[in-house]
């Protein structure tokens, strides 16, 4: 069955379409992700189906059944504009909002305290949300998004303003809801996070589908010819080496994409004399290469620059 | 259902424990003593002189009214006011000029004239030798006034039903309550427009409609923040009630004279027409304030478009004078039938000459259409600004959000 079902849905304001023609299905107990630049339509997609912004066109399907008010229980969402009641306790609050999700009393008390232990916040249960670090309230968000332990879980952009660790527990906690055979859909234009934990993805760039499916099988269609390189010297030279067809310089390292057909042995024969070669590895493209490939050069220069 | 209460009990909890709700809470019996505590003070405290005024009326009711409104005791017992009544002759003129001649030699401190028509709108006179001197000592014109009218007004009514009734604190007191229903709707509105600027500005506010609709999210907002109001009202009720049966001997004990002072009382249906015009106010303004939240970023935004608003409720404030005056007046009737301003001059009128019931009836029906209305318009709005964010939207943007739904 599938958690997910969105088929052909468009929203338009005025003259600017937000998603245009947009379909994909999410197989229950899988983790999705959304991606696509800033702005491509990912938020305005999460919204429609969450029943926020109604689409002009189109169908969407939740774990068999069209959305309405009663299916809220069953999902947990984390938008991407969230906060906190900035003047209310951090117990109260959850209490609040689980009370929402249809839980009760003690029930919710023993969660909330279950959760607050898991994220290291107990001590800060009495105290205002407003007294809080921004990565805390974030927490609290996603204890809020989870407390009534939906079947499906709608994150958008769940790392943003996170630091490592705590980027790490939200990753662990999202493998073990899957584990548990939740579904997950998360939109991020971050690359790490989705190719530690995804599935499957859709790429959507500018309103529309750019390219989706499992994430293992998108990387083999693209082949193995990209090279990492770890070095030390000055690289200016290589991207004008006739079978380099794209290079992306980290400074340190390098991503190299080669022209069809090219053997990456030449390539390192041609490297060795002017730099020092730390690593050359060939692999399967980054998803952030394919990211770029695929959105291209000037759309991707505006995300690095978010 | 269960979520709308959820909301409610939060909005609840989180007013009532602010300190300015107490503070609130605590001012407000103690303005209200000190209401009705310092006129009876400053009256037997100041006055030890005795002022004699000549009243010549032609309507030939209201004098003993008058009189008995004017019965206030010197320090001594004796009467503060000694009004003496000439009785009309032919040429009324000729009486005034012998009455202005009385005051300046000072056998009056005043006289007052009252005309026929003084029920239908004429003006009575008063005449002393300082009308404008307000230092306390002589009898303010107003006062009379403020007497006056209700007297004119409920002499009528007695003689058609036979029954004696005081009147006279009563204007005071409903004056009281017109202001207090302005005050409080205008209040309990901006903590409405806060509260859901707040839920925007925080951006709480798409995590909360994960789980619920707009419209519950607003319609429990605006209920748990009417809770409050009644919360307030109550306890200033219970202490109105304790106010106004033990006030008195309380300030006898230290002034006996006081003893003289009626408290005023007021009857049951202006008590009862009071929470009505409240409720619907409180509800017609509430959404509107609301829906204005909605559509801003922040409160400085939300002053600009909140201003007309509460022109709303000014105005009515500074018609009041008028509709006092001459409260059956076809303009007074119609000014009392529009929505926005029934709440408070509906009732106004109701405290001073209780209208016709189909008036009361049809201004209290517009209302609650005019408040249905508001309710449908601001949720609409409501859904769709809640969730926008950066400029202010245009005129024509908001009649788009209104079609969105």
């Amino acid at each position: 069955m599938n958690a997910l079902e969105v088929e052909n849905i468009s929203k338009s304001f005025g003259d600017f379409y937000a998603v245009k023609n947009l379909s994909f299905k999410i197989p229950e107990g899988t983790i999705y992700s959304l991606l696509g630049p800033n702005g491509a339509g990912k938020t305005t997609t999460i919204r429609m189906v969450m029943n926020i912004i109604i689409p002009d066109d189109g169908q969407i399907k939740i774990l068999d059944q069209k959305m309405d008010e009663n299916m809220k229980r069953r999902i947990g969402y984390l938008p991407e504009e969230r906060g906190l009641y900035p003047r209310m306790k951090v117990g109260e609050l959850l209490l609040f909002l689980a009370e929402l999700k249809g839980l009760q009393g003690q029930d919710a008390r023993t969660k909330i305290d279950h959760w607050l232990e898991r994220f290291d916040l107990t001590d800060w249960k009495f105290k205002k949300a407003e007294e809080l670090s921004r990565g805390m309230q974030q927490k609290i968000q996603f204890i809020a998004t989870v407390i009534h332990q939906p079947d499906l879980i709608i994150l958008d952009e769940p790392f943003s303003g996170l630091d490592p660790v705590n980027t790490k527990l939200l990753k662990d906690i999202m493998l073990e809801m899957k584990k548990r055979g939740n579904t997950i859909i998360f939109s991020t234009h971050r690359m790490e996070q989705v190719e530690m934990i995804s599935d499957n993805i859709c790429l959507i760039n500018k309103a529309e589908k750019v390219l989706e499916g499992n994430l293992n099988w998108i990387k083999q269609q693209y082949g193995k010819n990209t090279i990492v390189l770890d070095y030390v010297g000055d690289v200016s030279f290589i991207p004008s080496i006739p079978d380099v067809e794209k290079t992306d310089d980290y400074g340190k390292f390098m991503e190299i994409k080669l022209k069809e057909q090219s053997d990456p042995q030449d390539l390192l024969k041609k490297l060795v004399d002017k730099i020092r070669v730390n690593k050359f590895e060939v692999r399967e493209p980054t998803l952030n290469a394919i990211f770029i490939d695929k959105v291209g050069e000037k759309n991707a220069q505006d995300t690095v620059s978010h | 259902m269960r979520k709308i209460l959820s909301v409610i009990k939060r909005e609840y909890i989180q007013i009532v424990r602010t300190k300015g709700f107490i503070i609130g809470t605590i001012l407000g019996p103690v303005l209200m003593a000190a209401f009705i505590v310092v006129p009876i003070l400053v009256q037997f405290v100041s006055v030890d002189q005795q002022e004699k005024i000549g009243v010549v009326d032609l309507t030939d009711e209201i004098f003993l009214e008058l009189d008995k409104k004017l019965d206030q005791k010197l320090k001594d017992g004796s009467r503060r006011y000694l009004l003496q009544e000439y009785k009309p002759v032919e040429d009324v003129e000729d009486q005034l000029e012998e009455l202005n001649r009385k005051v300046l030699a000072k056998e009056l401190t005043s006289y007052i004239f009252i005309p026929e028509d003084i029920s239908e709108g004429g003006e009575a006179e008063y005449v002393s030798e300082h009308v404008s001197d307000f230092d306390g000592e002589g009898l303010d014109p107003e006062k009379i006034g403020q007497y006056m009218r209700p007297v004119s007004l409920t002499t009528k009514k007695v003689t058609k039903k036979g029954v004696e009734r005081d009147t006279g604190g009563t204007f005071i007191i409903s004056w009281f309550l017109v202001f207090i229903l302005y005050m409080t709707v205008i209040f309990y509105g901006q903590i409405i427009l806060r509260g859901v600027i707040e839920e925007k500005s925080s951006r709480v506010v798409e995590i909360v409609l994960s789980s619920l609709r707009p419209f519950q999210l607003m319609a429990g907002k605006i209920l748990g923040i009417a809770a409050v109001g009644f919360t307030q009202y109550a306890i200033w009720g219970l202490f109105g009630i304790a106010a106004t049966r033990y006030s008195k001997s309380i300030i006898t004990r230290f002034f006996p004279a006081a003893s003289a002072f009626d408290m005023p009382t007021i009857p049951s249906y202006i008590f009862i027409y009071f929470v009505v015009f409240f409720v619907c106010g409180y509800f017609l303004y509430g959404t509107i304030y609301a829906g204005i939240g909605s559509m801003v970023n922040n409160e400085k935004e939300a002053q600009q478009l909140v201003m007309p608003v509460t022109m709303f409720l000014v105005v009515p404030i500074l018609l009041m004078m008028f509709v006092v005056r001459s409260p059956n007046s076809s303009l007074s009737v119609t000014l009392s039938l529009i929505p926005f301003f029934a709440p408070i001059l509906m009732l106004l009128r109701i405290c001073v000459l209780l209208p016709p019931f189909s008036q009361i009836a049809a201004s209290i029906l517009l209302l609650i259409l005019t408040t249905i209305l508001m309710i449908w318009i601001s949720a609409k709005i409501y859904r769709v600004g809640i969730l926008m964010y950066g400029k202010r939207p245009s005129f024509g943007e908001i009649i788009k959000w209104m079609r969105y739904g």
